[in-house]
C-alpha cells in the first residue's frame, strides 16, 4: 500500500512538472524569447551579421564552378527569387535519399557542375544555404508526412524523444515537456528550426541545424552523431515537419 | 598579398547644418584572436582587424584601435555633426595586408 502511494505520489509528481509538446499557435520561435536589440539585428538586414553570407551566397550563386563552369542561376534563374520556398520545404527524399539543404545544394554541385563537393559547415556551403534560406522568408514551412518520408520521419521521432547520454536526457524532455521553463536562468526554447542557417552571437558566425543539434548533444554528455549522418537528416526532418506551417525566419540571429 | 571584404554602412542621405547623425558600420572578418589552437595543438596565427578610421571630407571624425578580444564582424557605432555636404570615408586596416574602405555621400541642407 505504502508503495502504492509512493508511486502514486511520484506520477503526480512527472505530470506536474512535464507537459505535452506545444502543437498548432501554441508553437512559438525562439525569436520571441530573444531581446529587443537580438530581434532588431535579425530584422534589419543592415544590422544582420548573416547579410554578409547572403551577399556572399548571392555570388556564388552566379560565378560558373566546377568542370562544367556553369553557375546555379544557369539553371535556376539569377534574380533574388527563383528558390522561393524551396528551404521551406527541405529535408525530402529525393530518389530514394532523404536530403537536407545543404546535402542538396552538393548534389547539384556534383552532377551538374561536376566540381568537388563543399566540406559540411564550409563558408561557400553555409553562404549558399543563407541565400537560398533567405528567399523563403516569412514563407510557412512545408514539410508534410508522406508516404516517401514515413519511415524516415518516424526515425526522427524516435531519436527526438529517446534519452542518451551520461545525462540520459531526451531532446523532447526540454524542447518539448518543459519548454518555457528556466534552464540555468535561460528560457528553454521550443526548438523549432525556423531560422537555419543563422548567426549565433556565441559562435560568431553562421551555422547549421546540424551544428546546433551536435551541441545540444554535447550538452547532454552524448557522442554526436557525425556531420552529415542518417540521424541528423533524419532528426532535422522531424523538426522541420513539428514546425510545419510557422514562418522561416532564415537568415536568423540568436545569443 | 591584400585582403579585402564585405561592409556595411548604415547613415542618413540627407541631414540639416548642425544636426547629430549616427552611423553604423559593420565589416565582415573572422577576427581570429592568435590565442585559439588547433585539434592538434598548433597555435592558430592571430588574423584580427587593427585599426578602423572614418574621414569626413578628409577631416578625421573618429580612429579606433581594435584588439584581440573584439569579436568577429565589429559593429562600430558612432555620431558626427553634419557640418557640410560631402563624402564620408571608412578605412579598416588589419593584419596579413588586409584593409577595405568604402565612401558614402552626404547631403546638407
Amino acid at each position: 500500500m505504502r508503495d502504492l502511494a509512493r508511486g502514486l505520489w511520484l506520477t503526480l509528481v512527472i505530470a506536474a512538472s512535464a507537459n505535452a509538446d506545444p502543437t498548432g499557435t501554441a508553437r512559438q520561435s525562439s525569436y520571441a524569447l530573444m531581446s529587443p536589440e537580438n530581434r532588431a539585428m535579425q530584422d534589419d538586414p543592415s544590422q544582420n551579421p548573416a547579410t554578409f553570407w547572403v551577399l556572399d551566397g548571392e555570388s556564388l550563386w552566379q560565378t560558373p564552378s566546377g568542370k562544367r563552369q556553369v553557375a546555379c542561376a544557369k539553371c535556376h534563374g539569377d534574380d533574388a527569387s527563383s528558390m522561393k520556398g524551396v528551404a521551406a520545404s527541405f529535408p525530402k527524399f529525393v530518389g530514394s535519399k532523404l536530403l537536407n539543404l545543404s546535402n542538396q545544394v552538393n548534389v547539384c554541385r556534383q552532377t551538374h557542375q561536376e566540381g568537388e563537393p563543399y566540406a559540411h559547415e564550409s563558408k561557400p556551403l553555409l553562404a549558399l544555404t543563407s541565400y537560398i534560406g533567405q528567399q523563403s522568408k516569412g514563407l510557412p514551412i512545408t514539410v508534410e508526412k508522406s508516404a516517401a518520408n514515413a519511415v524516415a520521419l518516424e526515425a526522427g521521432r524516435t531519436l527526438f524523444y529517446e534519452r542518451l547520454g551520461q545525462l540520459n536526457l531526451s531532446c523532447a524532455q526540454c524542447h518539448a515537456e518543459r519548454s518555457g521553463q528556466k534552464l540555468g536562468g535561460n528560457p528553454i526554447p521550443q526548438g523549432h528550426p525556423t531560422a537555419y542557417p543563422l548567426y549565433r552571437l556565441e559562435w560568431q558566425s553562421v551555422g547549421s541545424l546540424q551544428r546546433r543539434l551536435r551541441n545540444c548533444m554535447t550538452g547532454v554528455r552524448a557522442e554526436p552523431f557525425a556531420l552529415g549522418s542518417k540521424e541528423l537528416v533524419e532528426l532535422e526532418l522531424f523538426l522541420m515537419w513539428r514546425a510545419r506551417g510557422m514562418l522561416m525566419e532564415t537568415p536568423g540571429v540568436r545569443p | 598579398m591584400s585582403k579585402t571584404s564585405r561592409t556595411l554602412v548604415t547613415m542618413p542621405k540627407v541631414a540639416t547644418k548642425g544636426e547629430v547623425i549616427s552611423i553604423r558600420v559593420i565589416v565582415q572578418h573572422d577576427m581570429e584572436s592568435g590565442f585559439r589552437h588547433t585539434q592538434q595543438g598548433e597555435r592558430i596565427p592571430r588574423d584580427i582587424i587593427r585599426e578602423f578610421v572614418c574621414t569626413y571630407n578628409g577631416q578625421e571624425v573618429l580612429r579606433a584601435e581594435l584588439h584581440p578580444s573584439v569579436g568577429a564582424n565589429p559593429v562600430i557605432n558612432f555620431f558626427t555633426v553634419a557640418t557640410e555636404t560631402g563624402s564620408l570615408e571608412f578605412k579598416w586596416v588589419g593584419d596579413n595586408g588586409y584593409a577595405s574602405s568604402v565612401t558614402s555621400q552626404l547631403t546638407v541642407s
